[in-house]
């Protein structure tokens, strides 16, 4: 029944999209908010609690990230009642848009909820064909070409992460028959999976195809260019949601991995994510425009995250996640704004700004800017604390303690460069360029500060203690 | 029968690199389509396994049969190019099918004898897999790289069968049913390309 109720608005949401009467527009955004209303129920549940059967079950980590998503799913939604001022959209493409972002929350709440890697894998794809038409409701080339991109690449990724899925399949079938596609028995019996090798193979095709969906190396600028193209809640969809649900495979599979073989994991994932922190700092230090700055930014911190998760560190890696599935989706709505009349600068994207609306505005997009490069009182700042302790820990542990530190200054080094452009990005909006008047809406500003008052609950002690209680 | 299908499906997979005509390489997908099909039925009716005989007769139903059909309707609506001439030489291909099949048998190997059923249907799977990427970037037109991303997902649904005699049912109908949603998200994106032609 529970399912039905959290699968519910979405369904209605789409339903409601082929209908182009005054109730339908009004029921959209609606059905779009009452997504959180059935997720919050299910946050409070005892846990574990199946949903259906061993496919799908809710527990702390997974009702953690639907939780946040549908916070998203909110604040875009409120982006969406005004996205018609700031750029041309039919009402047609907007309903159409609405249709797939029904079909959108299906797919990632199956994923996100999936305890069988085959219905995890159903509800990406479905996710992921759902955001290719999102893309596509901006006419212009450079969308086209970018749809089409993003449906080629999305596709070999997720075949990827197929692939990656039969070989654990077949790597464990020996010993769990079809109970071998599910998460929580792969974990209880991962010491005893008969071909670790073969599960290894696997993991590292399955994490591949998610880090590619990621934008981690060597993907690293697909999702910048499709985030340009596309209109700006595309961009705080992708962020804020479906890389979130990607980040949820990669939790799952990598607590099985680490069990399998710890050593192997970490090796990987680390060499991975510095390997595109590496790349990703230098793109950051020439991003010219808003969207691919807060893109990059975005392959940067899940990056950070996944080091985090498998460093041990698995509170500071949720801390992080919440916040970013936070600041990521504000900063993009923000650029709805800060862009607005087709100005891509940086100078000057800050002034402008009159009445009270405004001034929230400004205030809320330069206090998002610190936080997202980790100032304190800002999550991120505690997050990376706590993280960057692990991985201190990781490698006190290790038996490579000088590599492993060399390894950390180095990621300190990049995380620096980072922090210094974006800081002079933020004074360049502030004190540079010329004044030009924008408007603000209600709705926009709402958006942020529900993503502000989300980033505070994110620091309250139940927060915390929840948090670590999943870790 | 299995191996002589394994063969075809290999054979025809091959044959839609060095095709240059966009009907021809639907007939290459919707052949690769049947025996892959044909494979599944051969397997199920060996193993007794109903789920694989029931996605075995829904291969040769969609895939064989439907989505070849539906990419030719589509082709005809929208005027697709119908010319497709491959980016690399075929002097080239000539040589890199060869290396990648080498190459994917070498590299399969340390995973073949860890695989219940025979160990070369791995490798076949996994070159399948290449090719199918293969022909995905050889081509500038749309059409060829949906026909590889299709491909793609034969590959996939072999090494499923193969190497583990089978995925679960809801597994194989979420696949498919995702697969008839990427159609229709590929009606959509071509609408863009009707204006072009």
């Amino acid at each position: 029944m529970m399912l039905f109720w959290l699968l519910l608005p979405p369904l209605l949401m789409f339903a409601a999209s082929f209908s182009q009467s005054v109730w339908a527009r009004r029921l959209l955004p609606i059905s779009s908010f009452a997504v959180l209303i059935p997720v919050a129920i299910l946050f409070r549940l005892p846990k574990p609690y199946a949903l259906w059967g061993d496919y799908l079950v809710a527990d702390d980590l997974n009702t953690y990230i639907l939780l946040l998503a549908s916070v998203v799913g909110i604040g875009v939604t409120l982006a969406l009642l005004t996205l018609d001022r700031h750029v041309r959209i039919s009402q047609k493409a907007l309903y159409r848009f609405y249709r797939f972002f029904g079909l959108f929350w299906v797919g990632l709440s199956l994923s996100i909820l999936a305890n069988h890697m085959g219905i995890f894998w159903i509800g990406l794809e479905m996710a992921t064909l759902s955001t290719v038409y999102m893309i596509k409701t901006n006419h212009t080339p450079a969308a086209h070409k970018e749809a089409w991109n993003y449906m080629i690449v999305g596709a070999i990724a997720i075949s990827l992460v197929l692939f990656g899925i039969i070989l654990i399949y077949a790597s464990a079938k020996p010993l769990l028959g079809e109970k071998a596609m599910l998460f929580d028995a792969l974990l209880h019996s991962a010491h005893r999976i008969p071909s670790p090798f073969l599960f290894e193979m696997g993991f590292a095709l399955a994490a591949l195809g998610m880090f590619v969906k990621m934008g981690f190396f060597p993907m690293n600028l697909w999702l910048a260019h499709i985030e340009r193209a596309a209109f700006y809640p595309v961009a705080a969809l992708f962020s804020g949601i479906l890389e979130s649900g990607v980040m949820a495979g990669f939790f799952r599979f990598s607590q099985i991995a680490g069990k399998v073989n710890y050593d192997h994991l970490f090796l990987f994932v680390f060499v991975y994510t510095l390997l595109t922190l590496f790349i990703v700092s230098f793109l950051i230090f020439r991003a010219k425009d808003f969207m691919r700055l807060f893109s990059l930014s975005g392959v940067e911190h899940m990056a950070l995250i996944a080091l985090f998760w498998v460093s041990g560190g698995t509170f500071a890696a949720l801390l992080h996640f919440g916040a970013h599935a936070f600041l990521k989706p504000a900063l993009f709505l923000s650029t709805g704004v800060l862009e607005s009349g087709g100005r891509y600068r940086f100078a000057g994207a800050l002034r402008g700004y009159h009445g009270v609306r405004g001034k929230l505005f400004w205030f809320l997009v330069g206090l998002f800017m610190l936080a997202i490069v980790s100032l304190p009182p800002s999550p991120m700042f505690f997050s990376e604390l706590y993280g960057f302790g692990a991985m201190i820990d990781n490698a006190k542990a290790s038996h490579h303690l000088l590599a492993m530190l060399g390894a950390i200054a180095l990621l300190l080094v990049l995380l620096s460069v980072i922090f210094y452009r974006f800081v002079a990005i933020y004074q360049s909006m502030k004190y540079e360029g010329e004044e030009t008047t924008k408007l603000v809406y209600g709705s926009e500003v709402a958006a942020l500060a529900i993503f502000a008052v989300g980033l505070v609950a994110l620091l309250l002690p139940g927060t915390l203690a929840f948090l670590k209680s999943i870790g | 029968m299995v191996d002589f299908l394994i063969g075809v499906f290999l054979a025809t997979l091959i044959t839609a690199l060095f095709t240059t005509r966009l009907y021809r390489l639907l007939f290459w997908y919707a052949l690769n389509s049947l025996t892959l099909g044909l494979l599944a039925l051969t397997i199920g009716t060996r193993l007794h396994d109903r789920a694989m005989l029931l996605s075995g007769a829904l291969t040769i139903l969609l895939k064989a049969g439907a989505i070849p059909y539906i990419l030719k309707v589509l082709s005809r609506k929208f005027a697709l190019v119908r010319q497709i001439p491959p980016g690399i030489k075929t002097q080239y291909a000539i040589m890199l099918v060869p290396a990648i099949l080498v190459f994917t048998f070498y590299l399969a190997e340390p995973i073949s004898h860890m695989v219940q059923g025979n160990a070369n249907y791995v490798a076949v799977s996994i070159s399948s897999l290449f090719l199918s990427l293969l022909l995905m970037i050889e081509h500038r037109n749309v059409a060829p790289k949906i026909v590889g991303f299709l491909c793609m997902e034969n590959a996939l649904f072999l090494l499923g069968t193969t190497a583990t005699e089978g995925m679960p049912m809801l597994v194989e109908l979420g696949i498919f049913f995702d697969l008839l949603m990427a159609i229709v998200v590929i009606n959509l994106l071509l609408y863009r390309e009707e204006a072009q032609s």
